[in-house]
């Protein structure tokens, strides 16, 4: 995960902004096509529209993991709330105050991890953008998003054992964590289930935050993470 | 005619029109359109408007970078005696072309 910081993004405008100049002149004054004009033109076409290229694409892929990012579409406003609550006790909202999640809680959470998790995210990340979009999400009223939008899989533990290894003294001496070690390890019970740590955005799981909430025709909307 | 020769027949036929001042300055058009898309990405990180420069806006650039290649090979494919502002077909063009009217004629 890039880690570039904002100056990334004044470099990529500072050569915008010195390839745009390069090129308006061209434009607007209309030099003698001469050995110096064209010199300036490889840079002005090539070099710094490369320079921008290059830094806008990690400087736009690291803005794609902060959670001002993940909350600009309408459908996430109530995750983003409760994350940024500081009165919440959600898993999300507990985690979102841990300064290691800081600014980019939705991603580190909900990350795929491995060699090509970043790139694997990125791609599932689209199709969030495609149902946005194309799929019908951006007309959805916040009550229609909250009953009907859910997790497309169900949450890997491996995103929690990033952190919580399992392995730890203190976590082996749960007698929970030890009875069930085996499920856990091949997912058929999350750790972010009811009778465990809870669901990360119970406010989306029905009035009670337990279970899922019957969409319109009376029918679970999605089967609730287990 | 294959597609491959139509296309290159098309591209003969235009790079003849137009000279390489203006070849130029619609690949200059085309990169400050792309410079704009890359750095509405960084000024408001919206999802669209990221996507769109790390697609759309890279493409257009690519493409302004292709048309300046493209203008540098019409330079030298010209050559020196054919003025860069004037329209019309390369020299080399224009002998291969005159050698090959000259072999159908006979």
């Amino acid at each position: 995960m890039p880690h570039a910081g904002p100056w990334l993004g004044y470099v990529a405008l500072a050569s915008a902004a010195i390839a745009a100049i390069i090129l308006l002149h061209f434009l607007l004054r209309r030099p003698p096509l001469d050995l110096r004009t064209k010199l300036m033109l490889l840079l002005g076409l090539g070099v710094f529209p490369t320079i921008t290229a290059a830094t806008s694409t990690v400087a736009g892929m690291e803005a794609t993991t902060h959670r001002e990012f993940c909350g600009s579409c309408h459908t996430m406003d109530d995750h983003f709330e409760n994350a940024t609550n500081p009165d919440a006790q959600s898993l999300a909202a507990r985690h979102t105050r841990n300064p290691f999640f800081g600014e980019e809680s939705c991603y580190v959470c909900h990350a795929d991890y491995g060699m090509f998790g970043y790139a694997l995210t990125k791609m599932g990340g689209m199709k969030h953008v495609y149902y946005y979009y194309l799929g019908g999400y951006r007309g959805m009223s916040k009550e229609e998003s909250r009953r009907d939008v859910h997790i497309a899989k169900p949450y890997d533990n491996k995103n929690c054992r990033q952190c919580h290894t399992t392995t730890a003294h203190v976590w082996r001496s749960i007698p929970d964590h030890q009875a069930m070690a085996a499920q856990l390890e091949s997912n058929r019970v999350s750790c972010a289930s009811p009778g465990c740590h809870g669901f990360a955005h119970p406010f989306s799981k029905g009035p009670d935050g337990l279970g899922a909430m019957p969409s319109a025709s009376g029918h679970p909307a999605a089967e609730p993470p287990r | 005619m294959s597609i491959v020769d139509l296309f290159r027949k098309k591209a003969v036929a235009w790079l003849g029109k137009h000279s390489l001042v203006s070849h130029l300055r619609l690949a200059c058009w085309v990169a400050l359109v792309g410079l704009a898309v890359m750095a509405a990405s960084i000024i408001d990180p919206a999802p669209l408007t990221v996507i769109f420069a790390m697609s759309v806006g890279q493409v257009i650039g690519i493409a302004a970078f292709l048309g300046f290649l493209v203008s540098i090979l019409m330079d030298v494919v010209r050559g020196s005696d054919h003025p860069p502002d004037a329209p019309g077909p390369a020299q080399r063009f224009r002998e291969s072309d005159t050698k090959a009217d000259v072999t159908s004629s006979t």
